[in-house]
């Protein structure tokens, strides 16, 4: 099990990087973190002539508060995410998903950069961007471009990026709401979510007057739930409503079948984890 | 008054080792990354293998064109089947069983593949890059001949034959029969039955299967450093192969990173890297990846087990009979064959109880996939699986408690020796004793009142026990594996003290996790009165003894222990006459104890560094009669062996929502005879009993209908890791056993116990839905269907 013959070059600019990238004619891949690489170069399922290590480009890795945004570089390490105060206050439920990552030794290396490009349907980071309804900025031989997280995830292991495009920043908008919560199960702690769903919710006298839902691990890719946040805001906060919430939220999606759950049992977790978090961001209001 | 004041002089003079807490010797070097594994071997320009594996589980081979591969960059040979054909004898896993069908072991596949992940072409190359590059090269042709995916297929009419030769794709097939089993369960007043199941799995060690075979070209002869449990059948097997003597052939098992029985047989790649290291006159390397661990290391389990049992109005089981199908994989393994695993579930399913009539059939069946072998438990964690699901089963029947009719069945301290129904005969141990204890241990009643809580508020919490007995360091009368013709009954101990004082202790048995190192220097350190320190033991060298076979089978401490036991005697024995002329003094008068010789109640003694100073150095201090080399040796063979026996009680909470399985409580009391090491006690229990939660609720190797291996990777291949092992109790009756030292094994009892108790505790978690539990790994994918199942089931009656 070892990676077949590469190139390896370690730029020390974006620009030089994306100069790499582009002059290995499609046939190149990007090296962040490697959580995700370096397994796939093993098994020869990536076989590419040119890896550019982005380790050593040194301004890609911050978090920053810009205006109603908090700014993160590609090359942040999920470790830093997890304990940065900036998200805990901020991005409270990216914060609290942080936890659910893989383990500790993959959350020192791996990068929120490297886990959106690898688009992994069941990853929490993925999964954060479409709730908060992230934006990417993404350098290419053509210079910078904007792309929205719900265009980028294409397919299970699939995003939108060129083969020559490099992910340089995220910006998650902060969302002024009151209630929240991350719900996860798999099947050890660590483990890729069998089913998850994240919610954030501001309440008004009478209802929610604001919603943001979003789950994986039901579909090919991370889902944000647009219709259910709409009928959240249409529906009375009453003893019925987690049932109501949680059938919402089963229907929307059509999970599928694999050798860990089933898509009946991922559905059935789906619905009972709404459930547990509904009422978890309820009870935030107090 | 303290308990020394009355204790004998003798008594007090000598450290007691065996029982005492000791830290593991080996593991300061293990834990610091300073243990020297197969892979750490570092000869002289080492060359790489790397292995072409069969992408086809079942086909003819009818081309292999290596041209390409031979000219890549770095490739030093590329060996096809044919290409080594005269170097070899195929080694046979003989068996006097009826029945069985014994297929060959061969280096590399030949003529045609039975199984994805098999051998059949070996690349040897400047490095493991190189070698795996080429691999890429070479090409094969298959012809398919039909996929045999499952054993239900292997049995079906028109079932494609694995083994031409062998007419069937039933590799063994057996029966045991005691009493009129019909007659009785036809007059029982209760009868349980069902379909018991548990899945192929992988035993997973840690460290993949590695071997090193280092080429001396002065003499002509082959050091194999092997990540083996078994060094001795290895070297006895591959000089019969390759008609090398032992002269020049030695197989060292080093530092190994445990087996669970997955490196307990001869593997092909072994004899194909001894071949090859002698054809070309270079030391050769390879270590498996893990891809290559899981689908071609020997797996486990893979049994389907028809049982009944049948119990009079007493709660008595007076009939039990089961046919046991075992998908076996490929091939049989050498030397244990392929009946093994499946044979072992019918010899044990009696376990610890009193049944009146017996039958239990076998067939042990190819199917398209690696071998099945030892696993650690070997066939008794299904047999316990399915005789405690019985039980239960019985009891609910019965209105029994499943504490009471355990009690009602056990063999009682009275009746030992007792022969169970299916001829084994278990000496005199704590069944009843681990019972009581175990209960007492986990506040059983307290528990059955949480439950009935738990219950009234819609919770599902359920207990369960597990009881079980097992045969131990096993003599030369009883085969460890059915009829076959290796004597496993038998271990060396060879003792030397050498002129400065020191003591070497070599042994055949091979460690690989056991923490026999330091188990063995706290015997000899007892009866040989030395100092502990002081103790080398050298193990898994097939040059340290003159033959062994090594360690499984919970045999090393009741064999080993015992033949240190026996030659520490001897050699104390020589001490105690040289000293007696050093120190003139009688014989009997002296006392050997932490490394001197001393005249008792004298402040008289001398060292062994002045007694070896003596006999070896020294000529003028002894005469030349009495100048004897301090050494001794001796092989222990218990003949029969040694029951160890115990009780597993699980308390488990099964969440509705998630259908996970939470274990809330875990007690172990355990009979493994005399203690020699608590810590270490204590730590196989731990590790067996994670294992054991392994194969109750994660591990399985998923084999598609074209089989083709699904869960390869430990992304798929879920094992339980340290938030999914819970803390448990473990409570020791050291009850006497007959065989040297009162040892038992216990290395093996964690994973027997465990699968059986957690099921149990599940299946009672389940009994509002009135949920069968009889299949393993009870995932909570399994859980939710038979809740969903159970829920319409309700729903259609009501209606």
């Amino acid at each position: 099990m070892k990676p077949a013959r590469f190139e390896y070059v370690a730029p020390a600019t974006l620009d030089a990087a994306v100069e790499a990238l582009a002059a290995a004619n499609g046939e190149g891949k990007v090296l962040a973190g490697g959580q995700s690489l370096l397994p796939l170069l093993n098994f020869r399922m990536a076989r590419p002539t040119v890896l550019v290590d982005l380790n050593g480009i040194k301004d890609l890795s911050f978090i920053e508060l810009r205006g109603d945004s908090v700014a993160i570089g590609a090359l942040t390490r999920h470790r830093e995410i997890e304990h940065s105060p900036l998200i805990a206050s901020r991005l409270p439920v990216m914060s609290a998903a942080m936890r659910h990552v893989a383990h500790l030794a993959i959350r020192n290396r791996g990068t929120i950069g490297g886990s959106l490009s690898h688009a992994d349907p069941a990853a929490e980071l993925p999964m954060m961007a479409m709730l908060y309804g992230a934006s990417l900025t993404v350098q290419g031989p053509g210079g910078r471009r904007t792309l929205m997280a719900k265009d980028f995830f294409v397919d299970a292991l699939t995003n939108c990026l060129e083969p020559e495009d490099i992910v340089v920043e995220i910006e998650f908008p902060i969302l002024q709401h009151d209630g929240w919560a991350f719900e996860e199960v798999a099947r050890r702690f660590g483990d890729f979510a069998l089913a998850s769903i994240a919610i954030s919710i501001r309440r008004d006298k009478s209802g929610i007057e604001d919603a943001r839902v979003a789950v994986m691990g039901v579909a090919d890719t991370p889902l944000r739930l647009e219709n259910v946040e709409k009928q959240l805001c249409e529906i009375e906060v009453d003893s019925r409503m987690l049932d109501r919430f949680s059938e919402l939220v089963t229907s929307s999606v059509t999970p599928n079948s694999d050798l860990h759950a089933s898509a009946e049992y991922r559905k059935h977790l789906l619905g009972e984890l709404a459930k547990r978090a509904m009422r978890t961001a309820l009870a935030a209001k107090g | 008054m303290s308990k020394d004041s009355s204790a004998q002089p003798a008594d007090v003079l000598r450290p007691r080792h065996v029982g005492a807490p000791i830290k593991r010797t080996e593991d300061p070097r293990l834990l610091t990354g300073s243990g020297e594994y197969a892979a750490d071997r570092k000869p002289d320009r080492p060359l790489h293998i790397a292995f072409r594996r069969s992408e086809q589980p079942h086909a003819r081979l009818t081309r292999i064109d290596t041209a390409a591969a031979q000219t890549a960059p770095g490739v030093f040979a590329v060996f096809t089947a044919e290409d080594i054909a005269e170097d070899f004898k195929p080694v046979i896993p003989f068996s006097r069983m009826a029945n069985y069908y014994a297929t060959p072991i061969m280096p590399l596949a030949s003529g045609k593949v039975r199984y994805v992940g098999e051998a059949i072409v070996a690349v040897v190359a400047t490095s493991r890059y190189l070698a795996e590059d080429a691999l890429e090269l070479i090409e094969i042709e298959f012809e398919p001949l039909g996929t045999v995916s499952r054993s239900e297929l292997a049995v079906a009419q028109d079932a494609p034959l694995l083994h031409e030769e062998a007419g069937t794709n039933v590799l063994i097939a057996r029966e045991f029969k005691k009493g009129d089993v019909e007659a009785d369960l036809k007059s029982a007043a209760v009868r349980v039955s069902g379909r018991f199941e548990m899945t192929r799995k992988a035993p997973l060690a840690m460290e993949p299967r590695s071997y090193t075979a280092e080429y001396d070209v002065r003499r002509g002869a082959i050091t194999l450093y092997t990540s083996s449990n078994i060094p001795g059948i290895v070297r006895d097997a591959i000089s019969e192969s390759l008609g090398l003597p032992g002269s020049r052939l030695r197989v060292v098992a080093p530092d190994v990173g445990g087996s669970f029985g997955s490196k307990g047989s001869l593997y092909p790649e072994e004899l194909l890297i001894c071949i090859a290291a002698r054809k070309l006159g270079r030391s050769l390397k390879w270590t498996a990846d893990r891809l290559e661990d899981v689908s071609s290391s020997s797996q486990a389990f893979a049994e389907i087990v028809d049982a009944e049992m049948g119990f009079d109005e007493n709660g008595v089981a007076v009939a039990l009979q089961a046919d046991v199908l075992g998908d076996v994989g490929a091939y049989s393994i050498y030397p244990w064959t392929c009946g093994l695993e499946p044979v072992q579930v019918v010899s044990f399913l009696p376990g610890p109880y009193k049944i009146r009539s017996y039958r239990g059939a076998v067939r042990g069946v190819a199917t398209c996939k690696p071998p099945t072998g030892p696993y650690r438990g070997v066939g008794r964690p299904i047999s316990t699986f399915v005789a405690e699901r019985l039980m239960d089963l019985g009891a609910k029947a019965l209105g029994l408690d499943p504490m009471e009719i355990r009690r009602r069945n056990l063999v009682c301290a009275e009746e030992f020796p007792y022969r169970i129904a299916s001829g084994i005969i278990w000496d005199k141990t704590g069944f009843v004793e681990c019972l009581d204890t175990a209960g007492a241990a986990c506040g059983y009643e307290q528990l059955r009142v949480r439950q009935a809580e738990a219950r009234s508020d819609g919770r599902l919490f359920g207990i369960g026990i597990a009881s079980y007995a097992e045969l131990t360091g096993i003599g030369s009368r009883i085969a460890v594996a059915p009829g076959m013709p290796i004597n496993t009954g038998s271990e060396t101990a060879k003792i030397f003290i050498d002129s400065t004082g020191a003591i070497t202790a070599a042994f055949g048995v091979a460690s690989h996790g056991q923490g026999l190192e330091t188990t063995l220097a706290q015997i000899i350190a007892d009866d040989l009165g030395a100092n502990f320190a002081d103790i080398r033991v050298i193990q898994g060298d097939s040059d340290a003894v003159p033959m062994s076979t090594g360690t499984y089978a919970s045999r090393s401490a009741v064999l080993g222990g015992g033949a240190a036991k026996h030659a520490s005697a001897l050699l104390r024995d020589k001490i105690k006459r040289v000293a007696s002329h050093l120190l003139e003094a009688s014989h009997d008068d002296i006392e050997v104890s932490g490394g001197k010789a001393i005249v008792i109640g004298t402040d008289r003694a001398v060292t062994f560094r002045q007694v070896a100073k003596a006999v070896y150095s020294d000529m003028k201090t002894l005469p030349v009669d009495a100048r004897e080399e301090l050494s001794a040796s001796y092989t222990y063979d218990p003949i029969n062996g040694t029951t160890a026996a115990a009780t597993h009680i699980a308390a488990v909470e099964v969440d509705p929502a998630t259908c996970f399985v939470k274990i809330q409580k875990y007690v172990v009391a355990e009979d493994c005879g005399q203690i020699i090491n608590p810590m270490i006690v204590d730590g196989q229990v731990h590790g067996g009993v994670a294992q054991g939660i392994g194969a109750a609720l994660f591990e399985e190797l998923v084999y598609d209908e074209d089989g083709q291996l699904l869960s390869a990777s430990l992304v798929d291949y879920v094992i339980p890791s340290a938030p999914e092992v819970p803390d448990m109790d473990v409570v020791h009756i050291e009850s006497e056993s007959a065989v040297a030292g009162g040892f038992r094994g216990m290395g093996e009892g964690g994973t027997i116990g465990a699968p059986a108790a957690i099921a149990n505790a599940i299946a009672d978690a389940l009994s509002p839905f009135d949920i069968d539990v009889n299949l393993l790994p009870m995932t909570p994918e399994r859980i939710f269907r038979l809740i969903e199942q159970a829920k319409l089931k309700a729903k259609e009656k009501s209606e």
